[in-house]
């Protein structure tokens, strides 16, 4: 269970972050853009596992900092491991995202931004009820991909201690001293997450284009 | 809490002997990953089930999972079984290294092999046909024809996988080895500063990240520059 609280939590986050980073990435503003282009290129290029162990460590480091300078007998803090989890995991994927909805952004058809503009609308707007309708469908087949290295993903937290099913079957073996049934059973729920994923997707696609179907 | 700049300088020396780990780990899997994702491929596009049906349940098998939970399943399950232990392949299994290897290889055979058959599909029917109506027999037409055109197809989405490959080799660090992400975390464990090892760890991943892009940028335009040639 703690793998798919973690699954919906990060899949929230980055979606709020791929919003952030394209608007940023597609508005005139030079210094939003080369933020935006920083932030997927660092992203991007770093391991999972060393972003999941900076924001971990890091962030301990750091909340121990402050609070010692307010109260100097405090020696350490450390945040959650599964809200550290949750929001590494949510960084990386976010840098994706705003790559995906960047490109699904400019597939809209510029005319119906247009269109919305001379009907008056305002640019949020014309981003809520025209865009964003539009940009999902064309954002769905990326969106599922990253749904899915989001879901694998998850299987990182055990590193930082959260008890997930990789550190329960860490557990389970030292008991039974079978690991190899352990793993496999893991690796086993994680194929059926995956599969049900694709599988929604797959759903959600057909339903974003059942427009485009012709008549028979 | 003060960044020491003084420590970055003082943990890269330790932190290049992962470089060479982290390196050999990349290019080996990804050498191996690449026969086998030939070998997958070639079984999926043959048409027959006896083929096909392994490599669809091999690829869907090593997509579902985690990389993390693969290197587990090898290094700490397999030495469960008896066979195993007493099998020729225990002196390599027993390594750490060559399970990481093994895992990783098995990873991308399964990742580019996809891609692999993007390009291939990708290839214009046309061409395929012209050849067939030239008379060429449908191994030489793949091999002359299909080959080169598919490779350049999936070049892009490749150097994207032998990017993602560089960073799943940072996982070789949870089974004991020393990769660059391993040497980190043990000189982390030393110094509790985690910003300036693990950021200068990340910088030297990102500059490996940008190499690759480079390389194969440079392979792609180079491969395409008979398109560019007619405009």
């Amino acid at each position: 269970m703690v793998i798919l609280r973690l699954f919906a939590v990060s899949l929230i986050i980055a979606v709020i972050i791929g919003l952030i980073g394209a608007a940023m990435k597609l508005s005139g503003n030079r210094l939003a853009q080369t933020i935006a282009n920083a932030y997927t290129v660092i992203f991007r290029g770093t391991p999972e596992l060393l972003v999941l162990l900076i924001v971990y460590f890091g962030a301990a480091v750091t909340l121990t900092a402050i609070v010692q300078s307010f109260d100097a007998n405090v020696k350490f803090i450390d945040i959650p491991p599964f809200w550290a989890g949750a929001f590494a995991i949510a960084l990386i994927v976010g840098a994706y995202m705003t790559e995906t909805f960047r490109g699904a952004f400019l597939g809209v058809d510029s005319g119906h931004v247009e269109a919305a503009r001379a009907l008056g609308l305002s640019n949020f707007q014309t981003f809520v009820y025209v865009r964003i309708p539009q940009m999902w469908r064309l954002a769905l087949p990326n969106f599922g991909n990253h749904m899915l290295s989001l879901m694998k993903d998850t299987a990182l937290i055990s590193v930082i201690g959260v008890e997930e099913i990789v550190f329960v079957a860490e557990m389970a073996t030292t008991v039974t001293n079978k690991p190899f049934t352990m793993y496999i059973v893991v690796a086993f729920i994680y194929l059926c997450i995956t599969t049900v994923i694709t599988l929604a997707v797959m759903l959600l696609e057909k339903y974003a284009n059942k427009h485009l179907v012709g008549g028979k | 809490m003060i960044f020491e700049f003084g420590l970055i300088f003082g943990s890269i020396p330790k932190m290049l002997t992962g470089l060479g780990l982290t390196l050999q780990l990349l290019l080996l899997s990804s050498f191996i990953g690449l026969v086998l994702a030939v070998i997958t491929l070639l079984m999926r596009i043959s048409g027959r089930w006896f083929l096909v049906a392994p490599a669809v349940v091999y690829i869907y098998i090593f997509r579902g999972t985690p990389i993390l939970v693969q290197i587990f399943v090898i290094y700490y399950g397999l030495p469960q079984f008896e066979f195993i232990r007493e099998g020729v392949f225990w002196p390599f299994l027993r390594e750490p290294f060559w399970c990481c290897i093994l895992a990783l290889s098995l990873n991308a055979g399964a990742y580019v092999s996809e891609i692999l058959r993007g390009g291939v599909l990708g290839v214009d029917k046309g061409a395929q046909e012209a050849a067939s109506a030239l008379g060429i027999s449908k191994t030489q037409s793949f091999i002359y024809i299909t080959t080169p055109i598919a490779i350049r197809l999936s070049l892009p989405a490749y150097s994207n996988d032998i990017i993602s490959m560089t960073k799943a080799t940072a996982l070789a660090s949870t089974v004991t080895l020393l990769d660059m992400t391993g040497v980190a975390r043990t000189i982390v464990a030393q110094t509790f500063a985690p910003y300036e090892i693990f950021i200068s760890a990340a910088i030297i991943y990102m500059v490996i990240a940008w190499m690759v892009q480079k390389g194969f940028g440079m392979l792609e335009r180079r491969m395409s520059r008979y398109i560019k040639a007619t405009r």
